[in-house]
């Protein structure tokens, strides 16, 4: 569904992503591992348009994404949780939510649906909707930059370091809520830097090291032969 | 006392044509951190428009409606062939461009209206009289019809699907993107909105003092001002130093003449560029 073939990015003038491969297939969620400043969150920037690629060729379900005006990706069905959560902070949780919701062709009975979704996951939104998104702690940014992905109702979320600086117990339903998206169908390119929690959750993993992907493997593989973790991770 | 409460009329009055003005400007700035210089000069366009509507038709409010609608398009015009072509680049080249646009509408309308003063006449006649001062009604309509206008804009931005457009693409272009917002039309939208309002300002504003050419420099230099003062890009900042600005002004001129109460307005930027620089009516300083 979602394709980079030998993609290349730079940022000014440095060249950040070697030639990145990776594959999305349809309803599937895919890890992308790596340490730190290895390019991980630069491959989903390149993907949403925001870091300038150039080389490679990026499609969606068939088609050149080259071209496509950044706020037309969401139109596709791709949406993105970004590392740094990216909450608009004056807006209130709801008003957050609407910016993804107010889009052409949705009824009111389909808003309200989606709405009371979006709120049994995330019944604490439902509690804070009239509130600033910028007063929420982090954890309910985070699930809020979620919920706010998935009022797109988008085919695949690339999902940004979710976990990064959580609560266990945030981390946990973090998870949780991964495994539902799946569930529905939604296909996954997670970003982490947790790898139980990604090697749980998905069902492949990219490995990158200095902007290129260095290893490709089933999760299953991974968990029994640690060591490609250990060469790559350091953990 | 009777002094005062004549001063606190007339500053509340003023303060409300400004606070339409620099909301226009503010507005802008927000979302594109562009400065318009040009600002007052669409507000002067918009007051020749409305005279030469109100001309033709002898309707004052058909006059308003022509020239904010006029001016909104010629303002999404100017985005996108002028401004657009201009973002991620240095902010000296989008100040130069303004300050281009500026010129060229000052020289048309001096080639297409001439240099003398145009007057448009009050909609609403009739005076009051507030203690030994006739005051005309029409300074009240006016007063009340900005901020009728001021009060929808607010709500426009409040609950509106564009509203929350504008706001979000104000606070994160690139998530707005993200979330499916066309930015480059929300950018030509508040352009024209920003637009509008100068130009009903200019109408609203033309039977006070006449309607002349050279007006807007006045307005874009008032305006720009009190959004300072209010914190740049703060919509309700900018309304509330206008109506403060402008009662500050209301009041010095008790002691001194009206010329000369201007400069209150640039004392209190000056504190304000010193003491806070966020503006007086931010809260919290992001």
């Amino acid at each position: 569904m979602l394709v980079l073939e030998n993609v290349d990015a730079h940022y000014g003038k440095s060249h950040v992503l070697h030639g990145v491969s990776i594959e999305v297939r349809s309803g599937e969620v895919v890890g992308l591992l790596g340490r730190n400043g290895v390019g991980k969150t630069t491959t989903l920037k390149t993907i949403m348009g925001m870091a300038r690629r150039t080389g490679g060729r990026i499609t969606f379900e068939g088609r050149d994404l080259h071209g496509v005006p950044p706020h037309g990706l969401a139109g596709l069905g791709i949406a993105w949780v970004p590392e740094e959560r990216r909450i608009f902070r004056l807006l209130t949780v709801l008003e957050n939510l609407r910016t993804g919701l107010d889009r052409a062709g949705m009824t009111p009975e389909r808003r309200e649906a989606l709405l009371e979704k979006v709120y049994t996951y995330f019944p604490i939104l439902k509690e804070r909707r009239n509130q600033a998104g910028g007063t929420l702690s982090g954890g309910e940014q985070q699930m809020l930059a979620i919920a706010r992905a998935m009022m797109l109702e988008p085919k695949i979320i690339l999902l940004d370091e979710p976990t990064e600086g959580l609560m266990p117990r945030m981390v946990a339903q973090i998870q949780e809520i991964v495994h539902a998206l799946h569930r529905d169908g939604v296909a996954i390119l997670l970003v982490e830097q947790n790898v139980p929690l990604t090697l749980d959750a998905a069902g492949r993993v990219y490995i990158m090291e200095k902007g290129a992907v260095r290893h490709h493997a089933s999760s299953a593989e991974l968990r029994a032969d640690q060591r490609v973790i250990h060469e790559y991770l350091g953990v | 006392m009777d002094q005062i409460l004549v001063q606190t009329l007339h500053g509340l009055v003023n303060g409300m044509v400004l606070a339409m003005v620099a909301s226009g400007l503010t507005l802008i700035f927000g979302i594109m951190d562009i400065v318009n210089f040009a600002h007052g000069d669409l507000l002067m366009l918009g007051a020749f428009v409305g005279a030469s509507v109100l001309g033709v038709t002898g309707n004052y409010w058909l006059a308003l409606l022509g020239a904010a609608l006029v001016i909104a398009a010629l303002g999404a015009v100017l985005q996108v062939t002028t401004l657009r072509p201009l973002i991620g680049r240095d902010p000296l080249t989008t100040i130069l461009a303004t300050f281009g646009i500026s010129l060229v509408i000052q020289k048309y309308a001096l080639w297409q209206w001439g240099p003398s003063v145009r007057r448009i006449s009050e909609p609403v006649p009739g005076d009051f009289t507030l203690f030994h001062l006739q005051y005309p009604w029409y300074r009240i309509a006016t007063a009340v019809l900005a901020g009728l206008i001021l009060g929808g804009l607010w709500l426009f931005l409040k609950y509106g699907k564009y509203g929350i457009w504008i706001r979000a693409t104000t606070q994160d272009r690139l998530m707005a993107q993200a979330m499916g917002i066309p930015v480059p039309l929300v950018y030509t939208a508040v352009f024209a909105i920003g637009s509008a309002m100068a130009a009903a300002s200019g109408v609203l504003f033309g039977p006070f003092a006449g309607v002349t050419q050279t007006m807007g420099f006045d307005f874009t230099l008032r305006a720009f001002i009190v959004v300072v003062v209010g914190g740049m890009g703060n919509l309700g900042g900018s309304i509330l130093a206008s109506i403060f600005v402008s009662l500050l002004e209301s009041y010095a001129a008790i002691v001194v003449s009206p010329a000369q109460a201007v400069i209150v307005s640039f004392v209190v930027l000056v504190l304000t560029m010193l003491f806070r620089p966020t503006g007086l009516f931010v809260p919290t300083p992001k």
